[in-house]
C-alpha cells in the first residue's frame, strides 16, 4: 500500500532530479526507486487488509501482481538505453517520471476494492501510455499511433464507465466486496436486467485494454508506431494490470452471474486465439509479429478467467511472469538490432534485419532465441510451464474445445516464433558486433536466466504464488 | 409544472442538441451545440440537487474546454473538403452494432420498473458544497488524491509532447 505513495513521490522527485543530473544517473536512481517500492510492496505480504476507507485491498495475489508489474517496469527502465542521441538534447527525467506514475495506476488496477479506484487507476495508466506512445514526435507513425490509441482508448473508457454506472444502479454500491455480497445473495432473476448489460460493458472495457479479438484493431498499429521501449512497457505492464483487474472482477464478484458472461468470454477467447496467431504468421515485421503474439497470449489468459480455484490464480501469475520475461527480452534485442540496422536498411524492424545475427553476436542471438522459445512454449523454458498450467487448469474444469483450439493455435505459434530463430541462426547476413551497454547486458541476461530457471524449476515460483 | 415534465423536456433537449453535434456539417455549429448540451446537462444536475456540480460543469466544460475547442477549430483549415474515409461496409457495421445496443437498452428500460423517487426521505443537503467536500476529503480521499496524479501525468505529458527537442531522432 505504501508503494503507491512512494512511487508518486518518486515520480515527482524524478522530475526535479532532471534539472541537475545526467541521463545515466537518473536511470540508476529510477531503478533504485523501483527496488524500494518493490520492497515496500513485499512488506505488506500476508497482511490481508483494506486501506483508505475500504478502497484499496492488499492480498497476496494483488501483491504478486504488483511485483510482476514493478519487475517489468524495472526491466523497461534498465533497457531504456537512450531517450535521444546525446545528453544535451534529451529530457529523460520526464519519461521516467511518467513511467513511475503509470506503475501507480497499474498497482491500483490490481488491488482496487472500489470501482472508482479501478477507473482512476485505468485512466492514470492510459493517459501515461497515450503520451509515451506519441513521444517520438518527429515520427509520423508514432503520432498516428498516439491519436489512434487515445481516441479508441477514451471511447472504451466510456463503455467501462457506463458499465460501472449500470452495476451501481442495480446494486447501489461501488464497493467490490459489497457488490459481490449483493450478487451472491440475491437471485439473478430478481435483479434489474440492466445489471447484465453493465457487467458485459465492464468486461468489454477491460478486454479492450488487454486487446482481445474483436477489440484488437488498435493493437498492431499502436504497438508498431510507438517507440519500441514503450511497446515493451505496453505489452507487459498494461496487459498484466488490465488482465488482473478483469480476472478479479469476472471470477470474483461477477462469479455468480456465470451464465451471463461465460459464452461471450469463451467466444472472445477463441476468436482472440485464432485472430492473433493466424495474423502473426503473415507479418514481415518483428515488432508487428510481437504485437499479434501479445494478442494471442491475451487469448490464452482469457481462457482461465472463469475459474475461481486458487490454483488458477497461481497459473495466471506464473503465465504473466513468464510472458513478461520473454517479451521484455524480445523487444530489447529488437531495440538493439533495429537501431543498428536503421542506418543500413529501409525497414529495420523486419525479420530480414535479424539475418546473420548469431555470427558476430552470439549472446544476443541466444537471448533472442530463448525468448522466442519461451513465447512459443517449448519445454525447458518458462513459457512451456505457463501454457501447461493454464491448459491443465482449464481442462480440469471440463472446458474441452477451447483448450483443444488453444493447443492447435500454440502449434501455429511455433511457426512464426521459429521464423525469428531461423533468421538469426540459419540465414546469411552481415551484422557486425553490436555494442551493448553494461546495464543493458546485465538486464538481458537476468531475464534470460529467469526464463530458463523458471522453465527448469517451475515450483520455485509456483510455491510462492 | 410537474418536476418530471421539466425532466422530460430537458432530456429531449439534451438528446436533440447532442444529435445536432454530430449531424451538423459546420464544425463551429457542432461546438456551439456541444456547449448547449453541456448547459442542458448542468440543468439536469440542478434537478438532481447538485448545484456545485452544475457550476463546475458550466465553468470547466462550457467555459474552458469549449473555448479550447473553438480555438483548435479556428486553426484548422475548414475550407478543405476532407474525403470520406470510411467504406459503406464499415458504416453499416457500425450502425448495426449501435442500433443493437440501442434496442437492448430500450428493451431493458421498458422491462424494468423504474423505482419511485425517494421523496421525503431524500436529504436535500446532499449535493451542497459542504457535504460534497466532506465526502471528498472523507470517504473518497484516495480517489480524490489519485486524480491529482492523473492530472499531473496529463500536465507532464503535455509539456513533454509540446517541448521542442533538438536533434533528428528522439528514439
Amino acid at each position: 500500500m505504501t508503494a503507491i505513495i512512494a512511487l508518486s513521490l518518486f515520480g515527482i522527485s524524478n522530475l526535479f532530479l532532471g534539472f541537475w543530473f545526467p541521463r545515466k544517473t537518473i536511470q540508476l536512481v529510477t531503478l533504485l526507486f523501483l527496488v524500494v517500492s518493490m520492497a515496500l510492496t513485499v512488506s505488506d505480504w500476508n497482511h490481508e487488509l483494506l486501506w483508505f476507507g475500504n478502497m484499496f485491498r492488499t492480498t497476496n495475489t494483488s501483491i504478486n501482481f504488483s511485483l510482476i508489474i514493478q519487475l517489468a517496469a524495472f526491466f523497461v527502465v534498465a533497457f531504456s538505453k537512450a531517450f535521444g542521441q546525446d545528453d544535451e538534447h534529451t529530457h529523460p527525467a520526464e519519461y521516467y517520471a511518467i513511467m513511475l506514475f503509470s506503475v501507480v495506476g497499474a498497482i491500483l488496477m490490481v488491488s482496487f476494492d472500489h470501482m472508482i479506484v479501478l477507473f482512476v487507476g485505468l485512466e492514470i495508466l492510459s493517459v501515461a501510455m497515450y503520451v509515451l506512445t506519441g513521444s517520438d514526435k518527429r515520427n509520423l507513425r508514432s503520432n498516428e499511433a498516439a491519436i489512434k490509441y487515445f481516441l479508441m482508448g477514451s471511447f472504451t473508457t466510456g463503455f467501462l464507465l457506463f458499465g460501472i454506472t449500470l452495476v451501481y444502479g442495480a446494486t447501489r454500491s461501488f464497493y467490490i466486496s459489497n457488490i459481490g455480497t449483493i450478487l451472491t445473495t440475491t437471485a439473478p432473476e430478481s435483479m434489474p436486467s440492466f445489471l447484465f448489460i453493465g457487467v458485459l460493458l465492464i468486461i468489454v472495457g477491460l478486454l479492450f485494454k488487454v486487446s482481445a479479438a474483436p477489440f484488437h484493431f488498435w493493437t498492431p498499429d499502436v504497438y508498431e508506431g510507438a517507440p519500441t521501449i514503450f511497446t515493451m512497457f505496453m505489452s507487459t505492464i498494461v496487459k498484466t494490470a488490465s488482465f488482473a483487474a478483469l480476472f478479479q472482477l469476472v471470477s470474483g464478484i461477477f462469479g455468480s452471474l456465470y451464465t451471463v458472461w461465460v459464452l461471450p468470454v469463451y467466444f472472445i477467447s477463441m476468436l482472440t486465439l485464432v485472430v492473433g496467431n493466424i495474423s502473426a504468421v503473415y507479418q514481415q515485421s518483428v515488432k508487428r509479429m510481437l504485437a499479434f503474439s501479445s494478442i494471442s497470449h491475451a487469448g490464452y489468459l482469457i481462457l482461465t478467467v472463469s475459474s475461481k480455484q486458487i490454483s488458477t490464480t497461481s497459473s495466471i501469475l506464473y503465465y504473466s511472469l513468464s510472458y513478461t520475461l520473454a517479451t521484455v527480452v524480445a523487444f530489447a534485442v529488437l531495440i538493439l538490432v533495429s537501431e543498428y540496422q536503421s542506418a543500413r536498411v529501409e525497414k529495420p524492424e523486419n525479420f530480414s534485419s535479424f539475418e546473420g545475427l548469431a555470427k558476430n553476436n552470439p549472446g544476443l542471438a541466444l537471448c533472442f532465441s530463448i525468448s522466442m522459445l519461451s513465447l512459443a512454449g517449448i519445454p525447458l523454458t518458462a513459457g512451456f510451464w505457463g501454457k501447461f498450467f493454464i491448459f491443465s487448469d482449464t481442462f480440469s474444469r471440463n472446458i474441452i474445445y477451447p483448450v483443444i483450439l488453444a493447443i492447435l493455435m500454440s502449434a501455429v505459434g511455433i511457426y512464426y516464433y521459429f521464423k525469428g530463430i531461423i533468421a538469426v541462426y540459419l540465414k546469411a547476413g552481415e551484422i557486425e558486433k553490436i555494442e551493448v551497454p553494461t546495464l543493458f547486458k546485465m538486464a538481458l541476461w537476468a531475464c534470460t536466466l529467469g526464463t530458463i530457471i523458471l522453465g527448469i524449476y517451475p515450483s520455485l515460483v509456483k510455491s510462492v504464488f | 409544472m410537474e418536476i418530471s415534465n421539466i425532466w422530460y423536456f430537458l432530456s429531449a433537449l439534451t438528446l436533440l442538441s447532442a444529435l445536432m453535434v454530430i449531424m451538423s456539417k459546420n464544425p463551429i455549429h457542432s461546438v456551439l451545440y456541444l456547449v448547449f448540451t453541456f448547459f442542458c446537462i448542468s440543468a439536469h444536475y440542478v434537478l438532481l440537487n447538485a448545484q456545485f456540480l452544475m457550476a463546475v460543469n458550466i465553468i470547466v466544460y462550457a467555459g474552458a474546454i469549449m473555448v479550447l475547442f473553438l480555438f483548435v477549430i479556428m486553426m484548422f483549415d475548414l475550407k478543405k473538403n476532407i474525403p470520406e474515409s470510411k467504406s459503406s461496409l464499415t458504416k453499416l457495421a457500425g450502425s448495426v452494432v449501435a442500433g443493437t445496443l440501442l434496442v437492448i437498452l430500450i428493451a431493458i428500460v421498458r422491462k424494468n420498473n423504474i423505482p419511485a423517487p425517494l421523496g421525503d426521505k431524500f436529504n436535500s443537503q446532499t449535493g451542497m458544497v459542504e457535504n460534497l467536500g466532506q465526502v471528498l476529503y472523507g470517504e473518497f480521499l484516495l480517489p480524490f488524491e489519485l486524480v491529482s496524479i492523473l492530472f499531473f501525468v496529463a500536465m507532464v505529458g503535455a509539456v513533454l509532447l509540446g517541448k521542442r527537442e533538438a536533434g533528428e531522432r528522439n528514439f
